[in-house]
C-alpha cells in the first residue's frame, strides 16, 4: 500500500511548505581560510580541475540582520576574497578553454554582498532618520530638463553653495521657457492626450464587448477593473445587446 | 576610494575611510613575460596604484614594491555576418612588483591526471584507426568524396 | 499577445526550486546574446540584440543542451502504457509537462533504448486516489487546521504530498544535505550578535578598531 500510494502523488508541489525550517539547511557560504598570500587568489588545491564544487546557499537579508556590524565587516571581506577567487579562476579556466565548475558561486557569493550592503544602509538610514529625520543618502528631486520634460536629479556634493559656482551653472541646464520648447511641448502634450482619449474610448469599447459576451459579469470587479469607463453609459450604448432579434 | 558615492574631502576635514570597498582584483596569467617577482592583476577600472597597493597590502597582506598599471585596449573585429565593428570591453592591468626574493609562478590549474590522459590517448587512438580504416576501404576508389560510400 | 508567449518566456517557480540556484544565475546562464551596448553614455543605452522567446525542452534551461535546438529524432511510442500508474520523475513547468516512471528502470544492451516521454498535465495524467487505486481528479480544501491539502473527489480522501516535493539537484531533502567546505553552520548563521546602539555602521567600525576622528567636516552644500 506504501508504495502504491506513492503514486502520481508528487505530481503537485504545489503546497505551502515554507522556507527552511530546519535548521540544518541553513548553510551559507563562507570562506575560514587563514593563509595570506597570493594562493589566496586560487582556490583549494583539491578543487583544481574538479568537474563540480558544490556550495551552499547565499546570505539571506533576514539572517544579516542579526549580525553585528564588526561581524558583517569581517565577512564583506571574506566574500570580497571569495569573489575575487573565483573570477581569477573563471579567467583561468575561460583562458585554457577549460570548465569552470560551478558558476553559480559567482551569483551566491554577489547576492550576499549585495544583501549585506543592503542590511548596513538600513541601519545608517535608521541612524540617520532618528538623529536628524533625513535618511542621511544622496538627495534628488523632481526637476524639468531643457526640453521641458521632468526628471529626477540627483544632487551632488560641492564645497562652494550654488550661486558661486560658475562651471556647475555652465554645465547643468534646466528648463527655461522660449518658443521652440514651447511648440514641442505643446505637441508632446498632444500626443499624450490622444493617447489617453484612445486608451479610453478603447476601454470603453472592451467593456461593451465584455458585457455583451459574459451578462452575467460581476459588475464589482468590472468598476474595480475599469474605473473610468461609465457602465451605465455603456449599457446606453447602441453597441450593447448585439445582434438580437426582439422577442 | 570606492566605486559607490562617498562624500568630499575638504581640507582640515576628517580623513576619509572605505569600509566595504567593492573593488575586485584577479591575478592572470602574465600576457608577456615577466620577471619572476611581477605578477599581474586585473583589477576594477577605477582602481588606481595607491589603490592596489592598499587593497594588496591591507585585505591580502602582501606586500608591494612598486605597481605599475595599465589600461588594455581589445583588437577591434568586424561582426562576421553584419560587418559592423566590434570592440570588447577595455581591462585595467597592474603589474605588482614583489620584494626581493620573492618569486610567483602561475600554478597549473587544470593538472592533467594519469586518467584524463589515457582518456585522451584512447580517444587519439580510435581516431587514428578510423581514419586508415576508411583509407584501405576507399583504396581502389580514388578521388572519389568522403561522404561517398559502397 | 498571446497569453502563452509570456507564460512560455520565462523559467517556472519549481524548475527554479529543483535547479537550486540564483535567479541571476539561470538569466545569466539562460540568455543568448548577440551584442549588448557597452557601458557609458550611448545613444541607446542598454540596447541588445538577444533571443527574447524561447523554445522550452526536456534540456532544463541553465544547461548547455538547452541551446542546442537539434534534438535527435526519436520514436514516440504513443498512448502504449495508457491506464498505468508511475511516479513522477521530472516536471517541466514551462511546458505544463511531467515525465512519469512507469515500474523499474532495465539494463537494455539493443540499439533502440526506450526513454520516457514528456505527458501533459491538463490531459494525459491524473492523481490515483489511495484507497481505490483508481485516478481520480482532486479540489484544493482547507483542513480545520487551516492547512491547504488536495482532497479526491472521488472518495474524498486527502492525497498526501510527498517528501519528493522539496527535492532539489543537491539534496533529497533538507535534512539529508551533506555540509559543504564553506557552508557556514546553522548555529553559527541563526546567531543573534546585533546590539541596537545609537551609531551608524562606521561610527561602529571606527569604534572597534581604535580609530579616533575628532576633525569636523567643513560645510559642504547639496545642490
Amino acid at each position: 500500500m506504501g508504495s502504491l500510494c506513492k503514486l502520481l502523488n508528487n505530481l503537485n508541489i504545489r503546497n505551502t511548505f515554507s522556507l527552511p525550517n530546519n535548521p540544518i539547511y541553513r548553510r551559507t557560504i563562507s570562506c575560514t581560510t587563514v593563509k595570506y598570500d597570493l594562493m589566496e587568489f586560487f582556490d583549494d588545491k583539491k578543487n583544481w580541475g574538479a568537474q563540480e564544487v558544490k556550495s551552499g546557499r547565499s546570505w539571506k537579508k533576514e539572517e544579516l540582520r542579526l549580525k553585528s556590524n564588526t561581524d558583517l565587516h569581517k565577512l564583506w571581506y571574506v566574500l570580497l576574497k571569495e569573489r575575487n577567487m573565483l573570477l581569477t579562476m573563471e579567467q583561468e579556466a575561460k583562458d585554457q578553454t577549460r570548465l569552470f565548475p560551478n558558476p553559480e558561486r559567482l551569483d551566491k557569493v554577489e547576492d550576499s554582498m549585495k544583501h549585506l550592503e543592503a542590511v548596513v544602509r538600513e541601519r545608517n538610514v535608521a541612524y540617520h532618520q532618528l538623529e536628524t529625520g533625513e535618511t542621511g543618502e544622496r538627495p534628488g528631486k523632481l526637476e524639468t530638463g531643457p526640453f521641458g520634460l521632468k526628471f529626477f536629479y540627483r544632487m551632488c556634493e560641492y564645497p562652494v553653495p550654488k550661486h558661486m559656482n560658475k562651471k556647475w551653472h555652465e554645465t547643468h541646464q534646466f528648463y527655461k521657457s522660449n518658443r521652440d520648447t514651447e511648440q514641442f511641448l505643446l505637441k508632446y502634450r498632444e500626443k499624450l492626450y490622444l493617447n489617453k482619449r484612445r486608451k479610453r474610448t478603447r476601454d470603453f469599447n472592451h467593456v461593451i464587448g465584455l458585457l455583451n459576451r459574459f451578462p452575467d459579469l460581476d459588475m464589482e470587479a468590472l468598476k474595480e477593473q475599469y474605473p473610468d469607463v461609465d457602465i451605465e453609459k455603456a449599457k446606453a450604448s447602441r453597441k450593447y445587446g448585439g445582434h438580437f432579434a426582439p422577442k | 576610494m570606492s566605486t559607490r558615492w562617498y562624500p568630499i574631502y575638504q581640507k582640515g576635514g576628517p580623513q576619509l575611510r572605505v569600509f566595504l570597498p567593492n573593488f575586485w582584483m584577479k591575478l592572470v596569467r602574465p600576457t608577456y613575460e615577466q620577471p619572476p617577482n611581477v605578477v599581474q592583476f586585473a583589477c576594477s577600472m577605477e582602481m588606481t596604484k595607491h589603490d592596489v597597493k592598499n587593497y594588496l597590502e591591507k585585505i591580502y597582506n602582501i606586500k608591494c614594491i612598486d605597481i605599475r598599471t595599465r589600461i588594455h585596449m581589445p583588437k577591434t573585429r568586424r561582426d562576421p555576418g553584419k560587418g559592423y565593428i566590434i570592440k570588447d570591453d577595455d581591462i585595467k592591468f597592474s603589474y605588482v612588483v614583489l620584494p626581493k626574493g620573492q618569486t610567483f609562478q602561475f600554478p597549473d590549474l587544470f593538472p592533467e591526471t594519469e586518467d584524463i590522459k589515457q582518456d585522451h590517448d584512447k580517444a587519439l587512438d580510435e581516431r587514428k584507426r578510423d581514419i586508415k580504416d576508411s583509407w584501405r576501404k576507399n583504396k581502389h576508389r580514388p578521388n572519389m568524396p568522403g561522404w561517398f560510400t559502397a | 499577445m498571446r497569453i502563452t508567449d509570456f507564460l512560455f518566456s520565462r523559467v517556472g517557480k519549481w524548475s527554479k526550486q529543483y535547479s537550486n540556484l540564483p535567479d541571476s544565475y539561470i538569466k545569466r546562464a539562460m540568455e543568448q546574446v548577440y551584442w549588448r551596448n557597452p557601458k557609458g553614455i550611448q545613444y541607446r543605452a542598454n540596447a541588445a540584440v538577444q533571443r527574447k522567446k524561447y523554445h522550452f525542452t526536456m534540456d532544463r534551461p541553465w544547461t548547455e543542451k538547452f541551446r542546442q535546438t537539434n534534438a535527435p529524432n526519436k520514436h514516440h511510442l504513443k498512448r502504449k502504457d495508457k491506464g498505468k500508474q508511475g511516479i513522477i520523475k521530472e516536471i517541466i513547468q514551462e511546458r505544463n509537462w511531467v515525465i512519469v516512471k512507469i515500474g523499474d528502470d532495465k539494463e537494455f544492451s539493443g540499439v533502440y533504448v526506450q526513454t520516457e516521454k514528456p505527458l501533459l498535465v491538463t490531459t494525459d495524467v491524473a492523481l490515483v486516489d489511495p484507497s481505490e487505486l483508481i485516478a481520480t481528479s482532486i479540489e484544493w480544501r482547507y483542513t480545520e487546521e487551516g492547512q491547504k491539502v488536495r482532497v479526491s473527489t472521488r472518495s474524498g480522501r486527502i492525497i498526501p504530498i510527498p517528501a519528493t516535493a522539496e527535492e532539489t539537484i543537491d539534496y533529497k531533502s533538507r535534512s539529508t544535505y551533506k555540509e559543504q567546505p564553506k557552508d557556514t553552520d546553522a548555529a553559527a548563521t541563526s546567531e543573534i550578535t546585533f546590539e541596537p546602539r545609537l551609531r551608524t555602521f562606521e561610527m561602529d567600525i571606527m569604534e572597534s578598531m581604535g580609530i579616533k576622528e575628532h576633525r569636523i567636516p567643513p560645510k559642504s552644500y547639496w545642490y
